[in-house]
């Protein structure tokens, strides 16, 4: 119990675990809903479901400092492609709080001259650029390490032919694709907060995809990927080194 | 920009500042009401401080756990009052926010059954407990330090070679009376004690700050439960002042009370 509370006791913590609550109950709704006799359920689960959305809404006031500090580290990271990604991905998530905390304001009923669809539109599109760019950023350090395996192991292979004393034919174009790919599970599996970060971004871009109408998507695949991108969110902050750090 | 980075990740400071921003709107509400300022701004700041109370009960909902965890861990206390204090506390404030989990689950429609006002009830009677027991645990400190400040002050008189005539016995509430001018000599007892107690509390400020937030505090519940009715300005002045000062023992630690 005594983990549970320091987990929550973050207010990421908490958010996470609302999060996957909601799109559990997204998903579950889904499937249940074309069974005869489960109304009530159904019922029951869209109540909690819109309201964890609504109560997590408090939980996102205030994020946009957060996303200047987050954009802030970023244009101190070393490796150039990482920083420009970063910084834009940082930037664009700026304003998709700044749409947010509009939204906020709108639903509380401070202000009521806020046209509400377009805020929504301009909020997913941000966002959708956030988590774009961010996995341009995993793509490339995804190429770096597959180029890395790929380097050592031409390493090792020249360091045994020259111990063994001949040369081995051009066989490698054949099973190119196969290599290709044991090369990428191979850097996946040795670097679990790469693995996590592009699975937890690839989740994610379903819904502003879905949103935004580029790619619209059934309640079920959605649900889904919001509840396994929330959590990996999780294991990332029960588990500091398996998130994704900027060198 | 850091520093707010760094507090808002707690995720009680975020609580904490809706709490505030409650109380600030229930007052303002109190006090539009008062002026006669049109029904539509009344409106808005009614719905602003609903909105903000359930928003603060998703906020809540994981505080049980901790309420236990704290209470678990009060239980090793050397002191035995400050034990039983502290811990029966943690329990009624684990037991307040079950209640209050109660209430947000009618209240979001997932057990619409709930009988709002009787668990409602309930939570602020848990609380009240809590905060009797807080203020108790204060008191308990506040004799202590103060037998302590006399007896320093006992000693070094002593030490300076001249008593004061007919000086304050050390702790006790009665020492033995001297006889004749009854009255006056009470009144003067009385005074050094409100003097002992003032300095006491002056060099403790964490103390203070906590006693000031209970007592705050305890006009809530006693005007919810319909014990002390004080009206809503007064619940919404206090409850504005303890959530305030409890902001600023979570800027500033030190200031928090440890057992």
């Amino acid at each position: 119990m005594d983990a549970f509370t320091r987990f929550t006791n973050q207010t990421q913590g908490r958010d996470r675990l609302f999060r996957a609550t909601q799109y559990a109950c997204m998903l579950l709704r889904y499937l249940l809903e074309p069974k005869a006799g489960r109304e009530k359920v159904v019922m029951k689960l869209k109540e909690l479901e819109s309201s964890v959305s609504t109560g997590r809404k408090w939980f996102r006031l205030g994020n946009v400092v957060h996303a200047m500090q987050a954009t802030e580290q970023s244009i101190r990271a070393t490796d150039p492609v990482p920083r420009l990604c970063l910084t834009l991905a940082n930037l664009n998530r700026v304003v998709y709080f700044i749409c947010d905390t509009v939204l906020w304001a709108k639903s509380v009923g401070l202000t009521s001259r806020i046209n509400r669809e377009r805020w929504q539109l301009w909020g997913a599109r941000h966002y959708y650029c956030f988590l774009l760019l961010s996995l341009l950023r995993d793509v490339y350090e995804i190429a770096l390490q597959m180029a890395r395996a790929a380097d050592h192991r031409a390493r090792r292979e020249r360091s045994s032919q020259d111990a063994l004393g001949w040369q081995v034919g051009d066989e490698v174009s054949e099973d190119w694709l196969q290599s290709s790919l044991l090369l990428l599970f191979q850097s996946l599996k040795r670097h679990p907060p790469l693995l996590l970060d592009t699975v937890k971004n690839f989740c994610d871009i379903l819904i502003p995809l879905n949103q935004l109408g580029i790619y619209k998507s059934n309640p079920g695949v959605i649900g889904l990927g919001g509840l396994v991108s929330s959590v990996a969110g999780i294991i990332t902050i029960a588990y500091p080194q398996m998130k994704l750090k900027t060198r | 920009m850091d520093a707010w980075v760094r507090f808002s990740a707690q995720s009680q400071a975020r609580e904490r500042l809706c709490r505030a921003a409650q109380y600030a709107c229930s007052l303002l509400g109190h006090a539009l009401q008062r002026h006669g300022a049109s029904p539509e701004l009344q409106k808005q700041i009614r719905q602003l401080e609903s909105h903000l109370s359930i928003g603060r009960k998703l906020l809540r909902l994981g505080n049980s756990a901790d309420a236990l965890e704290s209470a678990k861990r009060a239980v090793h206390l050397s002191d035995v009052v400050l034990r039983f204090c502290i811990t029966v506390s943690h329990l009624n404030r684990a037991l307040y926010f079950a209640c209050d989990n109660v209430l947000w689950a009618g209240k979001s429609g997932l057990a619409p059954g709930v009988d709002q006002e009787k668990w409602a009830q309930r939570s602020f009677r848990y609380y009240l407990f809590s905060l009797i027991m807080n203020l108790s645990r204060d008191a308990y400190e506040i004799r202590l330090l103060m037998e302590q400040e006399s007896s320093v002050y006992s000693r070094r008189l002593k030490g300076s070679g001249g008593g004061v005539p007919g000086g304050i016995e050390s702790g006790g509430p009665g020492g033995p009376g001297t006889s004749g001018g009854g009255l006056p000599q009470l009144a003067l007892k009385l005074r050094l004690r409100v003097l002992l107690l003032a300095r006491v509390l002056q060099g403790h400020p964490p103390l203070l700050l906590d006693v000031v937030r209970n007592t705050c505090d305890l006009f809530i519940p006693l005007d919810k439960l319909g014990l002390w009715r004080c009206g809503p300005g007064v619940v919404g002045l206090c409850g504005l002042i303890s959530s305030i000062l409890s902001l600023l023992t979570l800027v500033c630690p030190w200031l928090r009370l440890k057992p």
